[in-house]
């Protein structure tokens, strides 16, 4: 890519830009530049090659972070491994995360991460029985529970006892921080709302978590569907394998919580 | 569901006065005061190989036939029964034992003169057996329910030797023991001290042949009993504990045999200088025993109020994976342990997490509810933890808090345990 030297600060800027990336400075007279964009927003993060991606890191109290150019055809996220790194970041896997560009669209694959890629829902979802989820701080899961035949003996003929079963197709598993479990709700019908308050299972104490977060039903096939209900924070799914990206999606690898903005 | 006539709460079948008002129920179909026709309404039902059991398909002989209902009587928990009526004459039906049978002092009971081991022993399965009464994981429950003050710990002692409830029309005192003896048995309930010589050789013989089987005299009288509690209260059966180690599980005896719930071999009693020790035989199902102070949890720990089986759990601290991975999820808010309802062999029913110093358990009053369990007190226990340890206690409710014998543990005499789905109460000199 050819480049030209800023007149003001020396900085070396594409060849086409009208503005220094690094001091503003107006660098022609002649706007030949694409998108008609205006000055404030053409600073250096906004030099990207039209159809390319950048993943900007989104801090919960200060706004947005750093951004990354997703230039290559990979850029692998993890704690020890990879282009994007977060040392500090103990929910990272070594090896965690991989974006990358299959026939010019972006996608994001989980590289066998421990804690998975979580992904922020648009549309209605379908959860597979057993499959985690993100509401507010909550990481959750949800199963469907096997019809029940009664009572089946052991090998030597015993009945196991047990508290009274009411019957329930599903449970609601709140996983701790450390992969233990906090609590476990069984739906008496065929959905769960979740939020702050007001609904079958409420978090008062998470301020992440909108009034009313999500919901989810259970499907004929034993699989779910969750709804997000227009939640502030948004409700993220874990990914199985990979899925294309759009502009404007969220991402969670460990604690980073990624905006994809692709031009 | 009984659907409470005046302020409309939905109330089991069984129960006889509504949970929500107090007013009195009236039964949904057929008449239901009576267990059995209470555990109808439960589940699980029997199990089909069971209820093709209650058919006595193999009777050796009359008398074998005639013993065998007899048997399942203060093993079915039916309150009703009426001591004299099983007081049939050893000799007659000794006849048909086999060289297998275990007990060596026939314990006789109201319900348990000597002819019913024989029946029970020789075709355990076959034996005709009440399974709603008898089956449902309710019946025990009922027996913890319906222990009336005098079986608590404290009056135990005194009510081992106590005579029978239901008023028995004739009765001699035990010259070994002194509990009161119906005059038609041949050996004394509470100790098995022969009451009469044996009226015939038939009866000889197979005293002879339990003697021989067994390691113990016969005529010594056991230092421990275990009292079946039936659920309204009154003893349902006596089990000898002899000095030294004694196995009961199903198929142990009459008083075990129509318990699916109890394992082939289920509980161990160590009768020795130092006292009881009960040891699970890692049976299927467990011990409990009745706590009547605060008691240590462990983590990992169950017990049983009401209908309920509980399981106790510590919240483990963070640990990185080998890679220096933590696992991701929600911010322990301050969680110290959680409390599981099991409901299946590996199966966790809801399960609430304990945050605060103390956590009340109840049907009505406190942090953890089950307001649909009418065996559970209002307010019936509590957890806590102090220093880093956690402790449960009873709260005064009316059925108690028992607590699973973790590996084996020494109980007191008059202690209460469940084994299976009954109510036993220890007793020993």
């Amino acid at each position: 890519m050819s480049t030209k030297t800023c007149p003001n600060c020396g900085n070396h800027c594409p060849e086409n830009d009208r503005f220094c990336g690094q001091c503003g400075t107006r660098m022609d007279a002649v706007p030949v530049s694409p998108a008609g964009g205006v000055g404030k927003t053409m600073f250096f993060s906004g030099v990207q090659p039209a159809g390319l991606a950048k993943l900007v890191l989104v801090k919960a109290d200060t706004g947005d972070g750093l951004a990354y150019q997703l230039s290559g055809t990979e850029h692998v996220v993890g704690r020890t491994e990879g282009a994007i790194l977060f040392p500090d970041d103990p929910l990272l896997s070594p090896r965690h995360a991989n974006f990358f560009y299959r026939d010019s669209k972006l996608f994001v694959g989980d590289e066998g991460s421990t804690n998975g890629v979580f992904i922020r829902i648009h549309n209605p979802a379908r959860l597979e029985s057993g499959a985690a989820f993100l509401v507010g701080e909550q990481l959750l899961q949800i199963e469907a529970l096997a019809p029940d035949f009664g009572p089946q003996p052991d090998a030597e003929g015993t009945y196991f006892y047990a508290s009274p079963k009411r019957a329930s197709k599903m449970r609601l598993i709140q996983r701790l921080r450390g992969g233990d479990i906090g609590l476990i709700v069984r739906a008496r019908g065929d959905s769960i709302t979740l939020g702050r308050e007001g609904n079958d299972v409420n978090f008062p104490d998470d301020p992440f978590i909108s009034g009313r977060h999500a919901e989810l039903s259970i499907g004929q096939d034993g699989a779910f569907t969750i709804v997000d209900q227009g939640s502030k924070n948004g409700t993220f799914i874990r990914i199985v394998g990979e899925t294309q990206l759009a502009h404007g999606d969220y991402v969670f690898v460990g604690q980073q919580l990624f905006r994809v903005e692709i031009t | 569901m009984i659907t409470c006539s005046r302020c409309g709460k939905e109330n089991q079948d069984l129960y006889k006065f509504c949970l929500g008002c107090g007013a009195k129920l009236q039964p949904a179909a057929a008449p239901a005061p009576k267990p059995a026709a209470m555990s109808d309404a439960y589940p699980p039902t029997p199990p089909p190989e069971l209820l093709g059991a209650r058919k006595p398909v193999v009777s050796p002989s009359p008398e074998a036939f005639a013993a065998a209902p007899q048997a399942v009587v203060p093993a079915a928990l039916v309150p009703d029964f009426v001591p004299s009526v099983a007081a049939t004459p050893l000799p007659s039906s000794a006849a048909p034992m086999p060289a297998a049978a275990h007990f060596a002092p026939p314990t006789s009971t109201p319900g348990s003169v000597p002819s019913v081991q024989i029946g029970i022993g020789s075709v355990p399965m076959q034996v005709p057996t009440r399974p709603n009464a008898a089956n449902s994981p309710v019946a025990g429950i009922r027996a913890v329910t319906a222990v009336p003050p005098t079986a608590t710990p404290m009056s135990s002692a005194a009510a081992a030797h106590s005579p029978f409830s239901a008023p028995a029309a004739d009765t001699v005192n035990c010259p070994n023991c002194g509990k009161q003896v119906a005059s038609a048995f041949a050996f004394c309930g509470g100790c098995g001290h022969r009451m009469k010589a044996a009226p015939g050789a038939v009866g000889e013989a197979a005293l002879q042949r339990v003697e021989a089987v067994a390691p113990t005299p016969a005529r010594m009288g056991p230092r421990g009993h275990l009292t079946l509690i039936r659920p309204d209260g009154t003893e349902g059966g006596v089990f000898p504990l002899q000095e030294g180690p004694s196995v009961v599980g199903r198929g142990k005896g009459v008083l075990f045999d129509s318990d699916p719930y109890l394992s082939p071999e289920h509980t161990e009693f160590l009768l020795t200088e130092n006292g009881l020790e009960v040891r699970d035989r890692r049976s299927l199902n467990g011990v409990f025993v009745r706590i009547t102070d605060e008691e240590p949890l462990a983590s990992g720990d169950s017990f049983r109020i009401g209908q309920e089986l509980l399981r106790f759990d510590a919240i483990n601290p963070i640990t990185p994976l080998d890679d220096g991975t933590e696992i991701i999820g929600t911010p322990n808010p301050g969680y110290w342990g959680r409390l599981s309802v099991v409901v299946g062999r590996d199966l966790d029913g809801p399960a609430f997490p304990l945050f605060e110093e103390k956590a009340r358990l109840g049907r009505e009053r406190g942090d953890i509810l089950f307001p649909e369990d009418g065996y559970v007190s209002g307010a019936h226990c509590e957890l806590a933890i102090r220093d880093g340890r956690v402790y449960i206690k009873d709260l005064g409710s009316s059925n108690g808090t028992f607590l699973r014998v973790r590996e084996s543990r020494n109980v007191p005499s008059g202690s209460l345990m469940l084994m299976g789905q009954q109510l036993f109460r220890v007793a020993y000199k």
